[in-house]
């Protein structure tokens, strides 16, 4: 049996950044400088905060990721590919390695929980069969088995968002983006959405979150980069985090 | 595989998408409708006056009464420059006696002997000639009028010019209200599909952060607007065939139009009808989403 003789499955590229930015600035067009000169790389695992004050470039920075503006300055790479040199007909194919979360849950509201989550692997063209075995799968990894067939407007909002993380996951992603996706939630709910990402985490998918939240990053003692004016003032593991603040 | 669910899906989402806004989408099959219905008007108005055209260019032809003093030798003067003329298809000599046989048989036609009350009636003779070219009839009779012993030419020239006329003013004049009214059908169908896309925004959002190609964002947006143009056809090929039986028997009389008893005339008019419904409907729905869609990613 030739499988016998191989390696045991390993990416050729396993230590290289599944997200890297080099350089990378933003310019509105309206002459507002969003970020410069921002250097990171995030491994394949890892789990990160992205904090700042409102303003910061947070948001301009995931959206650079998910390629729904370009970097006007530097080289953005998300799981081996130059956002800036992909053609538009390639964004759907990184957009399904790349689950995406946000504050406003972004639910559709006329379908049911189990139908949001089923939508997305509709329009993506995946069979029937792969849609009824991995929508129950989902909905149970984050915890609404018993709310398949509820509307977003009978749920909490934390259940709202764990219907968009579940969403989120139907590709399979190797990355998760989520903008603030506990701004909305009270503080209990919080951990529970910040738990459920750690879990996600644990099973191998790189996490990126931004957030206000303050409490929970320095509880969390993951690695941050901190946003200040478009700039990155720190990245650094929790340790040093915390020591500073 | 893949294509049929893609194909199921944009069906499917035009067909919600049809009746989620189905004031608007009826309206815009209403103009479908009055478009088509004035066409198939212009297209079985222009084909009966095309065939009556046939009909006449068939009876077109140029006849020449030779005087009765005309020597053989003269005649066949004429005879030979007449073959010479540019059009002319034939020429054929009828004696007197053929004349007078003819007038006969025209009587016995009608059911009448011929009486001449004993009188030893004479008729012209006379050459007649037809046409490879029906429009050559008047330089045909011109260039025979020159020639002495010509007493008379008689052509069918004018009722076939007079005829030619109108089928070309009610062909423009049709051509510029269909193509006014498709005109008005094209801005209903964009107008449709643009408050479509408008009222699925919130879809395409998640369509687009979820990975959905384009194909999958645009198409049922396309179709949308083909269902229109397909519903329209439809009713219009229905209610054409529905009136299409006291309108057939009109056809065939007055503007002697043999074909229009054939079934292939409706088919072919149902075709034209549905392909232009579909491809109305279409570009209408292709220009809306190339114009709403396009920008965003
Ligand atoms: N489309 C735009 N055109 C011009 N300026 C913009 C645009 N989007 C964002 N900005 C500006 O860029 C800067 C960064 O915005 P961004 O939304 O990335 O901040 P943020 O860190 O996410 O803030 P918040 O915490 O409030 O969400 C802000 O000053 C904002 O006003
Ligand atoms: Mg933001």
């Amino acid at each position: 049996m030739p499988s016998l003789l191989r390696k045991p499955a390993r990416p050729p590229d396993a230590d290289a950044p599944v997200i890297s930015m080099v350089d990378v600035g933003v310019t509105y067009p309206n002459g507002k400088v969003a970020l410069s000169d921002v250097n990171v790389a995030l491994a394949a695992g890892d789990f990160a905060f992205l904090v700042g004050p409102s303003g910061a470039g947070k948001s301009t920075f995931i959206r650079l990721l998910i390629r729904e503006q370009r970097a006007t300055a530097g080289t953005v790479t998300v799981a081996g590919r130059d956002l800036g040199r992909m053609r538009r007909g390639a964004v759907p194919g990184l957009r399904r390695r790349i689950g995406t979360v946000f504050q406003d849950f972004r639910l559709l509201p006329a379908k049911t929980v189990a139908e949001n989550v089923a939508f997305a692997l509709e329009v993506t063209g995946a069979p029937r069969a792969t849609i009824r075995e991995r929508v129950p799968r989902l909905l149970s990894l984050v915890g609404l088995d018993r709310h398949s067939g509820h509307l977003p407007s009978q749920l909490s909002g934390g259940e709202q968002q764990r219907t968009a993380i579940a969403r989120a996951l139907v590709h399979d992603p190797a990355i998760l983006i989520a903008d603030e996706p506990t701004g909305n939630l009270d503080p209990v709910t919080s951990w529970e959405i910040i738990q459920l990402l750690i879990g996600i985490n644990d099973l191998g998918t790189t996490v990126l979150m931004a957030t206000h939240n303050q409490e929970i990053v320095n509880a969390m003692r993951r690695r941050v980069l901190a946003l200040e004016g478009g700039r990155l003032v720190r990245d650094e593991d929790a340790a040093a985090y915390e020591r500073e603040y | 595989m893949g294509f049929l669910r893609f194909a199921g899906f944009s069906v499917v989402r035009a067909w919600q998408g049809f009746w989620r806004n189905a004031m608007m989408s009826l309206a815009a099959t209403a103009t479908v409708v009055l478009m088509l219905s004035l066409l198939a008007a212009l297209f079985i108005i222009i084909s009966g006056l095309n065939s009556g055209l046939e009909f006449i260019e068939s009876k077109v032809g140029v006849t020449v009464r030779l005087a009765d003093d005309l020597p053989e030798i003269g005649r066949e003067l004429i005879i030979r420059d007449a073959e010479a003329l540019p059009g002319v298809a034939t020429v054929t000599y009828v004696s007197p006696e053929e004349a007078l046989e003819r007038l006969r048989e025209a009587y016995r036609a009608a059911g009448q002997e011929l009486d001449t009350g004993g009188a030893n009636i004479k008729l012209y003779s006379s050459l007649e000639i037809t046409l490879t070219d029906a429009s050559a009839g008047s330089s045909v009779a011109a260039a025979l009028a020159e020639h002495d012993g010509v007493e008379r030419i008689l052509t069918k020239q004018d009722e076939y010019d007079a005829l030619l006329g109108i089928i070309n003013v009610i062909r423009t004049a049709g051509i510029v209200v269909v193509g006014l009214v498709g005109i008005t059908v094209l801005f209903m169908i964009i107008n449709t599909i643009r408050i479509a896309v408008f009222s699925r925004a919130p879809e395409i959002e998640i369509m687009r952060l979820v990975g959905a190609s384009d194909s999958f964002i645009r198409w049922p947006f396309i179709l949308e607007g083909v269902l229109c143009g397909l519903i329209g056809s439809l009713v219009t090929i229905v209610a054409v065939a529905a009136i299409w039986g006291p309108i057939q028997p009109i056809m065939v009389s007055v503007f002697q139009m043999p074909i229009a008893v054939s079934s292939q005339f409706l088919a072919t008019l149902s075709l034209v009808l549905l392909a232009t419904g579909l491809g109305l409907g279409a570009l209408g729905s292709w220009i809306s989403v190339r114009s709403y869609l396009a920008a965003t990613t």
